[in-house]
């Protein structure tokens, strides 16, 4: 687990944002259970309160949920996984629109570029990954 | 109590290499001096006799023979006790300060230890005191058998045995160190002890208000030398000899034992809430 | 809770704290921020009793210090408090002897934790290895409450790593940790609250989650703000 945390933004929040990204590409699975409030204090280098906010602040979200003194477990509710996933799809659009529409770029052109830089990028990964 | 004692412990410990240092150039330069002052008296004897063809009775008429006092008057027996003595009177002062100005700051670490903080000073005092009394202890122990060494480096027609009694009491300075009545230790040592509680209140105060400390720590001094000197003064206005010498041990030690309790109050004042690391 | 209630400080004719106040909680980290010289460390002094104030008060869980607080409240000054001449053996000994809360295997795991041995004299180790030990000395006591004047000044980054990593460790929970510091990068993210001291007095005081989330700001931009006029 690695976080390279900004410094304006609360150090809690970006923590969930992690947790989103992770379940959505599912390297955090449904059911899996997730180290302790300390335990994540220690691996993120942040402070056990912050830890312990993030973790609220997850499980008032229905992101993660505990069930007795038994360690915390990711949801196992799909419309959750789904809905985090088109969130963080969302999120990304939206910032990529609020930053190219000032250019004026007409969509058509936008699409052509935007097919082949990503049809580049995955190529890349998967190049890297042999 | 418990804490007091191992602050004793740790303030010996942290003094004792010096401490043996001091012990062992006694024992060397006194046995020393022994060795050559009664070869040096042996050869001179000698030489005496060939130059005026003096029979040995001859010389005694004209010269004293040798006794362990002369050897007591020597450098090498005189200056390791003034070297010792200069070195726990300066070691009285550094006792306080190197906490202070050590390469770390232990001050930190004893005043906040979880224990009253007079316990320092009356620790560091004990310590001095011990140490005091340690080396007296040992040099006590160091003249017999330097007197005997010296019995047996000189022919018995050379020298004139003395006890170890008679040694003491025939020096000046080793009938202060070894006073022959038990007032007399009283005496000498409860005024050194009651000199090194105002001198660790004076340093407090300097270590307390530092340059304005110094003038504070000074009128305290001068106040109970004044004070323990009062009743002489007094006397000279009124009588010289108004007061039987009992009577002045009596109001002498009345204001030691006054002024060693003020002045350890000050002190525990001056820890609680003056000091500063 | 620690509570400084508007102490002051002279030394000779410079007022160095001008009626400082802040609190620090329990389970929480508190950092004082301030220029050389603002009245940090004097103010940690004055906690630990170490140094008399001109007027104020100070409480610590609602009560003035006393020789048994030295049990519960420890204090890690910048130069390490024990004799250099000492092992770290020897230093664990001493306070072993003193300090009823003193916690042996505490002290070993850490001494683990930061790879050093006790065999070790304190005056042959290195800058960061000193400090390391400084803050053992304070951490394997079972305090409340946990002072440290500039733990990470003059150190070396590895040993500033491995000491921040200590702070989000089962070391510190639970724990008052009051810090102060003139540099804020290494720890920025392990704060709960800060606390701004310029010239004596507190200048602003906030927490560090609450700063970012209501106004976006890092404490640095704060500090900008602040200090930067």
């Amino acid at each position: 687990m690695n976080i390279q945390f900004n410094k304006r933004d609360p150090i809690y929040l970006q923590v969930v944002q992690y947790f989103k990204q992770e379940m959505a590409i599912a390297h955090l699975k449904p059911g899996q259970e997730i180290p302790s409030r300390r335990d994540l204090a220690n691996q993120l280098k942040i402070n056990p309160n912050t830890a312990q906010k993030a973790y609220k602040e997850m499980e008032n979200s229905g992101l993660i949920y505990t069930e007795g003194n038994l360690p915390s477990r990711i949801t196992e509710d799909n419309h959750v996984l789904k809905n985090i996933r088109k969130e963080l799809i969302d999120e990304a659009t939206d910032h990529f629109i609020a930053a190219i529409k000032p250019i004026h770029v007409p969509l058509d052109e936008l699409v052509d570029l935007v097919t082949e830089k990503y049809t580049q990028a995955s190529k890349d990964k998967e190049d890297l990954h042999d | 109590m418990k804490n007091y004692l191992k602050l004793v412990s740790f303030e010996l410990s942290r003094f004792i290499k010096i401490y043996i240092a001091l012990i062992v150039v006694t024992t060397v330069s006194q046995f020393a001096g022994v060795f050559s002052q009664s070869r040096n008296y042996a050869a001179t004897v000698n030489q005496t006799l060939q130059q005026e063809s003096f029979s040995l009775n001859d010389y005694f008429v004209s010269y004293p023979p040798l006794t362990f006092i002369n050897v007591t008057v020597s450098g090498w027996f005189i200056i390791p006790i003034i070297f010792s003595a200069a070195a726990l009177v300066f070691y009285s002062f550094f006792i306080w300060y190197r906490d202070w100005f050590g390469k770390n700051a232990f001050i930190y670490r004893l005043l906040m230890l979880p224990t009253n903080r007079i316990n320092l000073f009356f620790s560091k005092l004990t310590a001095i005191l011990l140490m005091v009394l340690g080396l007296v202890a040992t040099q006590l122990i160091l003249i017999p058998l330097e007197s005997a060494l010296f019995n047996q480096l000189l022919p018995d027609y050379l020298r004139y045995n003395l006890s170890t009694q008679t040694i003491i009491s025939s020096s000046e300075y080793l009938s202060v160190l070894f006073p022959d009545s038990f007032i007399q230790f009283l005496i000498y040592y409860g005024l050194g002890s009651l000199v090194l509680i105002v001198l660790f209140t004076i340093i407090l105060f300097e270590r307390s208000f530092h340059l304005k400390g110094i003038v504070f720590g000074g009128l305290f001094g001068a106040g109970t030398f004044i004070l323990m000197l009062s009743p002489f003064i007094i006397q000279t206005k009124l009588s010289p000899y108004y007061l039987y010498p009992i009577e002045n041990f009596a109001i002498e030690l009345f204001l030691g034992i006054v002024i060693s309790i003020f002045s350890i109050w000050v002190s525990h004042y001056l820890l609680n809430k003056k000091i500063t690391v | 809770m620690i509570e400084v209630k508007n102490i002051t400080k002279k030394f000779g004719n410079k007022k160095i704290l001008k009626g400082l106040s802040f609190t620090a909680k329990k389970g929480e980290i508190t950092c004082l921020i301030g220029i050389n010289g603002a009245g940090k460390t004097t103010a940690l002094n004055a906690i630990m009793n170490l140094t008399p104030l001109t007027s104020g008060e100070i409480l610590i869980d609602g009560k003035k210090l006393t020789k048994e607080s030295y049990q519960t409240i420890a204090f890690i000054p910048d130069t390490i408090a024990m004799l250099s001449q000492m092992t770290i053996r020897q230093a664990m000994h001493f306070m072993k002897d003193f300090y009823t809360t003193w916690n042996q295997e505490r002290a070993n795991e850490l001494l683990n934790f930061f790879q050093l041995t006790e065999t070790q004299k304190i005056a042959t180790l290195s800058k960061g290895n000193t400090a390391k030990i400084n803050l053992m000395l304070g951490l394997a006591l079972d305090v409340d409450y946990l002072l440290m004047d500039e733990p990470f000044s003059g150190i070396d980054i590895f040993s500033r790593e491995q000491i921040t990593s200590v702070f989000t460790s089962h070391l510190i929970e639970d724990r008052g940790v009051l810090i102060t510091t003139h540099e804020i990068s290494d720890i920025e993210h392990l704060i709960d609250k800060v606390i701004l001291i310029d010239d004596g007095i507190v200048v602003k005081d906030f927490n560090a989650e609450d700063m970012r989330e209501q106004e976006e700001k890092s404490i640095l931009d704060v500090m900008r703000e602040v200090y930067v006029k």
